[in-house]
């Protein structure tokens, strides 16, 4: 029986760059993934004949240029579509359209107020320096704010320098940017309450805060990181949805040589006298490995598959507290033509972009109101996207996929509810509140998938639907990702290894888990 | 009164009477101009009816830093603290009150009746904030450090902090890094299981803030009260014949020591030349130079009130408006006939002796805050009520009484209302709240006063309301308090200075403020000898 060097638990983007990396440097890397396609929550699904969903994740913007080079990804077949703009129509018959255009976008902010499409162009360039200052944080390996070792204190010091050096204006905008609420960082900026208030919505995504909320300015941070290097990595599509960055990603590491099987879940990892060796599968078959590298969030790795005698108590009690909260649903239509938008009717490049349903700061506060007592929001945050638009390939001609990203759908209901019996009255609710502002949707709709928080954690595997693999608020950042003490991607257990978004520096589809957890077992292997 | 002293204090509060003394005490002859007819902003004691004398809006100290009581003698000026054996009674709707004493094993015996685990916790949760408090009561005493040119005393000072937070052990500095940010709501969720518990432990990461207990940041807010007192629900502080007693005490203290002190003198301007401070003028038309002038006024009233804001510079002016002083809280203090009864009490007098909370759960809190967020005050609110006639009968007739109480959350800015038409609702709001614990108070109330934040701003000078002179938040502290770059108890006027609540650390009626200004002031004084 052959015994790998490396054994990756999820065929993540994460676990996947984390084993191409590996593999790469000569490893003999094996990938269990339980599903039947690769990708976790970055994954393209036929769930209608002929209509591809971006099930989960549907949008990118954050993939680390390094991954994308190193593993030469459009070589492997990975294209980025751009999405261009934000469309937010507002309930009194009017909207705001931003695009990647400057001079439209100033004109169109300049029509809900001429001091906004200054201070517009103000705020981009306020952010570049304070996208530059968190980038290198993002290829950091977390320093040990308690440990006194030098390589520990010269990143503090380096970090401490770094901000010191950033001129008084800079410093005062990140200080805020780190601490604030979006809304309230916001309001210094700008007057135009929509305006405000879709911007701010990039800073609840995926977090179980409100806009109003401290800590959710730097978010908006992570919009901006996307832009900052030109049109490339800015938001946009993969071509044949999100799960062809998976594949991409999945091809260069096989060509690498990792070995990958599908529909294979893990049930145990096997610890003995406190290293791991190996895996036991669902199917009882045992395989084994001089390192496990495990992209599955915590809750999964040491609580479900590792007998808990293996790990310390107070361990224990912090990835048990260790936050999910899943906020957030999707709803995936299959249309028959376009939604017909009351602010502007017919076709045309607005639906090509992001369509943003947050007319209002006191919108989206009201909807996070509801989920912080156990309920959907009643008139939720709606974030769509029509990538049939730009990518013909996902629908059949002349059809169209839209995919709705929704806020909030709590995990946790309140006593006495339970997502499978609201599953209905949470795609009812979307669609009726998309409706308000395009009335024909309704009538075009083939057929609808509803994925809620509970459905995100039974067939994705994401503790509590949370898409991040753990609540992004600020003390689950950095050096206390996920575990204070643990966010080296090491583990109480030696040769085990945590590789996935619950790891610094996160979510989203940025793959830098996956790369720096690999250097790190390079480092320990050699 | 010579009409020249080489410092003017604009501003007889607490703080303003702390650096007075101190300054006093180093050789200078400080005078303080206080607006009203007398001393102490709002630590004040005063007669709203006949026989009856109230903490009007401040009803419980901080407590006072240690060396400000030692430094100014207050005691020995006549200042009584009294300590109630309860800090905390928590009501709950259903009559099963949780009564917090002082003593940690009484009060968790008490808390052991509704929760084993939570009972243990509250020992575990005290012995942590003793922890964390030694570190950050270091952190209150510190001048916020020059970010871009730190000084040798800086980077002791910061250096001293670090070896103490590392010194504290991996798990204290770890719990210190992850609580600061956290939601009060979430870190009481990780020690307690019992929803009343949490709730009144929660509040003390809420009160006086524009922030809810699902508010990321409130742990800090708790982090940074327990530095004053290290048990969970928070101490009691009350002073013999009201919280006026303190700042009298301070004045004598102040005087002794050689400051000079005029009530009903109120600065209309603030005299600048060169962009440098020449003095002050009053409204009295009389003008006051002075080599240095400190405010103890807040942030936005001394530069946007007190000075032609165009003699600041547009950074410093738009940071100045940035700074959030969203008022949240609103006072009503009633004269009351008799002791209502609580339910669930009966007749444990030493149960009301301390601090009463209403607000029996974390969501009870949270949609109180709610409602403020859309400009309206609780119709559920949160209290916390004082009868400090139990354990100072001097301030009621006999037998009578006088009931204190916070009533959280009341926005300054109001939505399609104004404070005025609000008052009498926001009264009957709070007596209602109340009478559901205590069904006998409705028929024992003597007299009634309501404080708005409206009345804080215009009658006592709080701008906005903000009993702080700024809210407490994240990015509102230590050298972000007031602003970055001005978190030193200067300014960008040579020669003028702040001393008040708006500054670091600036948590109530601590006196950390005044004592830190007065340091750094007597540093440039005496440079300029």
């Amino acid at each position: 029986m052959t015994t790998y060097d490396i054994i990756v638990i999820g065929g993540g983007h994460n676990g996947l760059t984390h084993a191409a990396y590996l593999a790469r440097a000569g490893k003999k890397v094996l990938v269990l993934e339980r599903r039947h396609v690769l990708g976790g929550a970055a994954v393209t699904e036929e769930v209608f004949p002929g209509f591809k969903f971006s099930v989960c994740s549907y949008v990118v913007s954050l993939l680390r240029p390094e991954i994308i080079r190193d593993l030469d990804l459009p070589r492997h077949g990975l294209e980025i579509l751009p999405l261009d703009g934000t469309f937010t129509p507002m309930p009194n018959g009017d909207y705001l359209w931003r695009v990647n255009d400057h001079g439209q976008t100033h004109r169109e902010i300049a029509r809900h107020s001429r001091l906004d499409a200054e201070a517009y162009d103000e705020f981009g360039k306020a952010m570049q320096p304070m996208c530059h200052f968190v980038k290198p944080i993002m290829n950091m390996v977390p320093p040990d704010p308690t440990g006194f070792n030098p390589k520990d204190l010269s990143k503090l010091l380096f970090l401490a320098r770094r901000f010191q050096k950033l001129s008084s204006e800079d410093r005062y905008n990140l200080v805020q940017l780190m601490t604030m609420s979006s809304a309230d960082f916001l309001d210094q900026w700008f007057e135009t309450d929509v305006l405000k208030a879709t911007m701010s919505a990039s800073g609840i995504i995926g977090t179980f805060l409100g806009v109003r909320s401290p800590g959710t300015a730097y978010v908006l941070l992570h919009h901006y990181m996307g832009e900052i290097d030109g049109a490339f990595r800015a938001w946009g599509f993969a071509r044949g949805g999100t799960g062809g960055i998976s594949n991409a990603i999945g091809e260069a590491a096989v060509e690498a040589g990792v070995e990958i099987r599908k529909e294979t879940g893990v049930a145990k990892i096997i610890v003995k006298n406190g290293r791991a060796v190996g895996v036991a599968l669902a199917n009882g078959d045992e395989i084994y490995g001089r390192v496990i590298s495990s992209s599955v969030d915590p809750r999964h790795t040491f609580i479900e598959f590792i007998d808990n005698a293996n790990l310390p108590a107070d361990f224990l009690d912090e990835v048990k507290r260790y936050k999910f909260r899943g906020s957030s649903g999707k709803v995936n239509l299959a249309l028959d033509a376009l939604p017909d938008f009351k602010c502007m009717p017919g076709p045309g490049a607005h639906l090509r972009g992001a369509i943003s349903i947050s007319p209002a700061v006191d919108y989206m506060e009201r909807a996070y109101d509801d989920a912080k007592y156990g309920m959907f929001s009643r008139r939720p945050y709606i974030d769509m996207v029509i990538p049939s638009l730009t990518d013909p390939s996902v629908a059949p001609p002349g059809k169209h996929v839209m995919s709705c990203f929704v806020q909030y759908a709590p995990y946790k209901l309140r006593p006495g509810l339970h997502w499978d019996q609201l599953k209905d009255d949470f795609g009812n609710t979307v669609i009726d509140t998309i409706s308000e502002y395009a009335p024909n949707l309704k009538n075009i709709i083939l057929h609808k998938q509803v994925v809620t928080p509970l459905d995100l954690e039974r067939e994705w595997g994401l503790s509590e639907g949370n898409i991040f693999q753990g609540e992004l608020s600020l003390e689950q950042l950095f050096f206390l990702r996920p575990v204070s003490g643990f966010a080296r991607f090491r583990t109480p257990i030696k040769n085990l290894y945590m590789c996935g978004s619950a790891t610094h520096p996160g979510g989203g589809i940025m793959g830098a888990p996956g790369r720096l957890s690999a250097l790190e077992v390079l480092k320990d292997a050699n | 009164m010579s009409n020249s002293h080489d410092v003017v204090i604009i501003g007889g509060g607490h703080n303003g009477l702390v650096a007075a003394f101190y300054l006093a005490r180093a050789g200078y002859k400080p005078l303080v101009l206080e607006r009203r007819n007398q001393v102490g902003g709002a630590a004040i004691t005063e007669e709203f009816h006949p026989g009856f004398r109230a903490s009007l809006l401040a009803h419980s100290a901080g407590p006072l830093r240690p060396e400000v009581v030692r430094d100014m003698q207050l005691e020995k000026h006549g200042l009584k603290m009294i300590t109630p054996a309860v800090d905390v009674t928590a009501l709950s709707p259903d009559g099963r009150a949780l009564v917090l004493y002082r003593d940690i094993e009484k009060a968790a015996a008490d808390i052991a009746k509704i929760s084993k685990s939570d009972a243990a916790k509250y020992r575990e949760f005290h012995a942590a904030l003793e922890k964390t408090s030694r570190i950050i009561s270091k952190v209150l005493t510190l001048t916020p450090p020059e970010i871009s040119r730190p000084s040798k005393s800086d980077l002791f000072g910061l250096l001293q902090l670090g070896r103490s937070v590392r010194g504290s052990g991996k798990k204290n500095t770890y719990d210190l890094l992850r609580w600061g940010p956290m939601a009060i709501a979430d870190l009481v969720a990780e020690f307690f299981e019992n929803d009343l518990l949490r709730a009144v432990i929660a509040a003390r990461g809420i009160f006086g803030t524009f922030l809810g207990p699902w508010s990321a940041g409130t742990a800090l807010v708790l982090l940074l009260r327990a530095a004053a007192d290290a048990n969970p629900a928070g101490g009691n502080c009350f002073a013999a014949g009201g919280m006026g007693a303190i700042t009298q005490a301070m004045a004598k203290s102040a005087q002794q020591a050689g400051a000079e002190i005029l009530t009903g003198a109120e600065v209309a301007e603030i005299k600048i030349k060169d962009g440098a401070v020449r003095g002050v003028a009053l409204v009295s038309g009389e003008e006051i130079q002075a080599r240095a002038v400190i405010s103890n006024a807040d942030p936005k009233r001394t530069f946007l009130k007190l000075m032609d804001p165009v003699l600041l510079s547009p950074t410093f002016t738009k940071r100045l408006q940035n700074f959030r002083m969203n008022g949240t809280v609103a006072k009503i203090n009633l004269a009351l006939s008799g002791l209502p009864s609580f339910s669930g009490l009966d007749g444990n007098n030493d149960a009301v002796s301390g601090r009463i909370h209403i607000g029996p759960g974390i969501d009870y809190l949270e949609r109180a805050f709610d409602e403020s967020k859309y400009g309206n005050f609780s119709r559920a609110p949160y209290l916390e009520i004082a009868i400090p006639s139990l354990t100072d009968p001097s301030l009621a007739p006999r037998g009578q009484h006088v009931m204190s109480v916070y009533m959280q959350y009341a926005p300054y800015k109001l939505k399609n209302a104004t404070w005025q038409d609000q008052r009498i609702a926001l009264g009957d709001t709070v007596i209602k709240t109340i009478a559901q614990y205590a069904p006998d108070l409705p028929g024992k109330i003597l007299h009634t006063q309501v404080i708005t934040p409206l009345d804080l701003e215009e009658i006592y000078g709080l701008t906005g309301g903000q009993i702080f002179h700024g809210e407490l938040a994240l990015d509102q502290i230590f050298t972000m308090r007031p602003m970055l770059d001005w978190a030193r108890y200067r300014t960008p006027i040579e020669n003028l200075y702040l001393c008040g609540s708006g500054t670091h650390p600036g948590t109530g009626l601590t006196g950390a403020s005044g004592a830190n200004a007065a340091r750094e002031i007597l540093k440039d004084l005496k440079a300029r000898r």
